[in-house]
This record gives C-alpha cells, structure tokens and sequence, in this order.
C-alpha cells in the first residue's frame, strides 16, 4: 500500500482501467437514468396535481409553493440523512429525495403555465361551449405546455446533478465513481472524471432532448415572437 | 325571440347591482344593439344570455326555454359568442379554430370540411389562412376569423362583445359592412355589446341604451332614438351632430328627387339658354341621352350644346347616405348635388332644403 501512496500520479485518465470497466460504467449511466426518469416523472405528477388544487383554490397557492420552496432550502445530505433509518439505504430513499428537490421548479412553473393562458381564449372556450375539464385538457394544458416543459428541463439538469449525491446512501449512478475517487488514490482522477464527464453529458442530452420533444409538440409557438 | 324578465345580477361585495330588474325582448332575426357608458351591466347582461354569469335572479327565455334551467354547456354551444379580443386558441390552426364547436357537436370529419369552407367565403377569409395559426394573421383576419367560428355549427342567435373595438377604424367600417351584409343573408338575432354609440346606430335594428345598474333608458330603432331621446341622459350619450347622425341613416334613394333641367348634348344652344333664363338658372346639367355629362354656365354654350362640360364636384349616387349628400351639396358652387344611378344614369338632383325636411319630419 505505501508504494501505491507515494506513487507517481496516475494519468489524468487510465483508459486502460476505462477499457476494462465498460459495463460497470454502462451499468451505472443507466442507474443515473432511470434514478433521474423516475424523479422527474414521478414529481411531475405530484406537481401537476398540487397545481390543479391550487389552480382551483388560489389560497392554498402560497402555502404550497412556501413549503416546496423550504424542502428546496434542506441540504440533500441532511434529507438522506433523516430518510436511511426509515426506508433504508434503498431506491426509494433516494427518490424521495429526489422528487421533494423537483417540486418547486415543477409547481412554479406548471402553475405559471396554466395561469398564464390568456383569459380572452378561456373566456372564448367556455362560450363555445367547452365543459371545464375538456378546456381544462384540450385548451389550458397545450397553451401551458412551453412553460411547464421550461420547468421540466430546469428539473431534470438539476436532478442529474443531484443523483450523485445519492451515492452515499449506495445510490448514485454516476456518483458512485465520483465518490470512489474520493475515497481512493489510485486511478482518483480517473474515477471523479468518469462520474463528472458523464453526468454532465447526461444532463446536456437530457436537455436537448426534452427541448426538441417540446417544440415537436408545440409546432404554434415556434413562430411566437 | 330572446326575452329578459326582471334579469338581476350581484356580484357579491358590490355595493348595488350590476344589473336590476332588466326586462327586454329581442326580436328574432334582428340586430339589438347594448350601448352604455361602461358600468352599465351591458357585457354582464350579455354573458347571462349564454350563462358565462350567472344571473342572481329573473328568466331569461330563449324561444320560450329559460336558458337559467338548462344545462349551460347545451345552452352555449347553441349560441354563437364573439368577444373584442377575439380568444382564438392559439395552439390550433384557422380552420381547426372555425371547426370547434362542430367537433364539441361530433360532426363528421367530411361534414366540418365542408361547413369550414363555406365559411371561409362567408366571411371572405383568404382560404390559405386556414393551415395557419392564429398569431400569423392581422387583427382583421382574426376577428373574421372569430365571427366564422360563432357561426360555425349555424346557431340561430349569436352574441357579439365589443367584437370591432380592438381593430383600426378603417378595418372597423369595414367589418361593420361585412356583418350588415352576412345579416342580409343569415337573419340571424344579433345581441351586440358596445360603448359606440356611431357603431350601435350603424349596425343596429333597435339600440337598448342602459345606464348604470343596467336600467333601460330607451330601446327603440336608431332613427327613433336620435329623433326622439327620452331624456337627458340619452340625448348626453347620443352626444352632438345628431341631426347628421341621423341623417347617415338613409339614402338618397329614399328621398322624392327634384327633376333636373338639363340641355341634351348637340342640341340647340339657343334653347337651352332659353330654358335657363325661365327657370332663372345660371347653370344647366348636361345629359346624352340619359347619361350624365356635367354643367355649363350660358357662357360655355355657343350654337350647339357641347360634349364637354365641367364635372360636378362630387359623385351622387342613389346608395350615397343623406350625410354624405349633404356634403356633396354644401361643398358644391350650384348648391345642389345631381344623383346618378349605378349606371351613371341622371336620375334627379337634391337640394339643403329636402335634407333639412327630412329631419323635421
């Protein structure tokens, strides 16, 4: 062990090691996304409905969005922290975390995108003849469709950053190289730079990706000044 | 026929009704126009025809069905709704936005095509508007746009709010035209929301004045209104030039016209200074045959009665308003206009004084 200590430093990357650890790296990339799918899709259903109620019930607004904003404030470690001796080292620790940190961004901007539809095309629909809830579906929602897909997109790069942190409660995708790096010396860079360069480019592809899903969705807005 | 019974509305925390105790019937096929300062319950009245408000009390009778005890989304896909700002979903093409109540209704795919077509040229809309969205077209178009939508599944009333206040004056006029014409044709019954007065005596059949709290000042054809003002209030709102306003009613096509001397171009000169002399004229219209040429004063005249003569200043013609007529007569040097038909035809002349008559009467 003293020898590997006082070593030279590694190269900055070992591709030997790279080369021969290829399916743990896929194996962690597709850890990272699906812990990543899951906290977003499950948040944006929590999101959605909170919206809904406050939508129909503009008190409960303020309080809600206070709340999520406060969950936002917790440190991510603290929340793990408080969730191990409860559900575990498990998935479902993680995504708890995960999903309280997507809420905000989902709830301010899903709200702001219903709200923001203009009152003259409800006004309109409702004369036409439209029962709420189809207006509600066939006019509000694909009108809010560029702001909530904005707060998708805000959610989901922060959550890719935020699935490394997972990795200390044996979680982590990604994270769990970054963290190996940290705890080892031998191929140290090697570790962090998997983790890091590969996260980033999963957060850069997942925001491309929804930000081209949304424009084929919303073809009328793209002409939008 | 539409009929209000004691329609009130509160709105809960105001002070006094937004609408008290109206009461009033609109006639089927016709165009009643709500006019009032703003605060008069016009809009509110309007939105409780198609139950967007609700009223607090009163009945509200559609071909004698109290709209109040229906089920409301029946009652407003049955009911054409245009509003100033237009509300076109912005997400839909133009044809998808005409077609909406017809797909609310379930009509066939081929049965909307059709209908969405019609309506396009009913309303003159450019058919290459329909694949686009509606942020791609002027004000116009879309409030073109707007009425096609109403119309779309042939509803036999349709309510209109402000629906030309948003656009410029001459797109205004213009689309004022349009809807008196598509009226001609459709026989619709009208109830129209505005703040005009020029644009309720334009296009409507009778005009409901409504002050404050939705009180009825005076509901009558616009003739009758500028004729006759109940009261002060109505005579403040219809504001001045109400005798020219009224005028703008008719057309010169109504009125008993004066026959014209004139002198048939080649004919003697000497008689058509003589004719002159004994209508004690020191100008006379030139005609060939019954076509209209201009005038000549004696001095222009030699032997023969020539082909050329001055132009009379402005085009009379028997669709011209008695305002516009009056124009041309106050603005002319012989203090007469001479009407022609469509065809250029010489078919009398008007003189200050007929127009002056036709308000006394």
């Amino acid at each position: 062990m003293r020898t590997r200590v006082f070593a030279a430093p590694d190269d900055l990357v070992n591709w030997e090691w790279v080369g021969r650890n290829l399916d743990t790296i896929a194996e962690r990339t597709w850890q990272h996304v699906y812990l990543t799918v899951i906290a977003v899709a499950v948040g944006f259903v929590v999101a959605f409905a909170l919206s809904l109620w406050i939508l129909s019930n503009p008190r409960v607004g303020k309080p809600v969005t206070q709340l999520s904003a406060i969950a936002y404030t917790i440190p991510s470690l603290a929340i793990f922290a408080l969730l191990v001796p409860v559900t575990g080292l498990s998935t479902l620790t993680a995504e708890i975390g995960l999903v309280m940190y997507t809420l905000l961004v989902l709830v301010r901007n899903t709200v702001a995108g219903l709200e923001g539809v203009p009152d003259e095309v409800l006004d309109a629909g409702a004369g036409m003849g439209y029962e709420d809830r189809r207006l509600l579906w066939r006019v509000r929602l694909p009108l809010a469709m560029p702001v909530i897909i904005a707060g998708i997109r805000i959610a989901t790069v922060s959550t890719v950053g935020l699935v490394t942190i997972t990795a200390v409660i044996g979680q982590g995708g990604l994270g769990w190289f970054i963290l190996r790096g940290l705890n080892t010396v031998a191929n140290r860079s090697t570790f962090v730079l998997v983790g890091v360069v590969l996260s980033v480019l999963l957060a850069v592809v997942f925001d491309l990706g929804i930000q081209r899903f949304g424009r084929y969705f919303t073809p009328w807005a793209r002409k939008v000044a | 026929m539409i009929v209000l019974e004691e329609v009130t509305k509160e709105f809960p925390g105001a002070e006094r009704p937004a609408v008290g105790g109206l009461s009033m019937e609109i006639p089927t096929g016709e165009i009643v126009m709500l006019v009032g300062p703003s605060g008069c319950g016009k809009t509110t009245t309007l939105r409780m025809i198609n139950r967007l408000t609700e009223p607090t009390s009163g009945a509200i009778l559609l071909d004698g069905v109290d709209v109040t005890k229906q089920d409301p989304v029946e009652v407003r896909r049955g009911i054409g709704y245009v509003i100033q700002r237009v509300g076109l979903f912005p997400h839909r093409t133009i044809a998808q936005n005409i077609a909406t109540v017809p797909d609310l209704l379930g009509w066939d795919d081929s049965k909307v095509t059709d209908r969405v077509q019609e309506l396009t040229g009913l309303v003159e809309l450019d058919p290459e508007m329909l694949d686009r969205y509606p942020h791609e077209l002027s004000g116009g178009q879309r409030q073109r746009v707007g009425v096609a939508r109403a119309l779309a599944a042939d509803p036999p009333v349709l309510l209109m709010d402000e629906p030309f206040g948003a656009v410029d004056p001459i797109v205004r006029g213009r689309l004022q035209d349009e809807l008196r014409a598509l009226q001609e044709r459709l026989h619709k019954t009208i109830v129209f929301v505005t703040h005009d007065i020029d644009e309720a005596i334009r296009l409507g059949d009778r005009v409901a004045v409504l002050n404050v709290g939705g009180v009825l000042e005076q509901y009558c054809p616009p003739e009758e209104l500028l004729a006759a003002p109940a009261n002060a209030f109505v005579e403040d709102f219809l504001g001045g030039e109400r005798g020219l306003k009224r005028l703008s009613l008719r057309t010169v096509g109504e009125l008993e016209l004066e026959t014209v001397t004139t002198a048939q171009v080649g004919s003697s000169g000497a008689a058509a200074k003589e004719r002159m002399r004994a209508q004690g004229l020191d100008w006379i219209t030139v005609v060939d045959d019954d076509r209209l040429v201009g005038w000549l004063e004696a001095g222009d005249i030699g032997d023969r009665v020539p082909d050329e003569a001055r132009r009379f200043a402005a085009h009379t013609t028997v669709d011209t308003s008695l305002r516009q007529a009056l124009d041309s007569v106050i603005s002319s040097r012989t203090g007469v206009a001479v009407v022609v038909d469509g065809e250029e035809r010489l078919v009398g002349m008007i003189a200050a004084d007929q127009l002056a008559e036709q308000l006394t009467r």
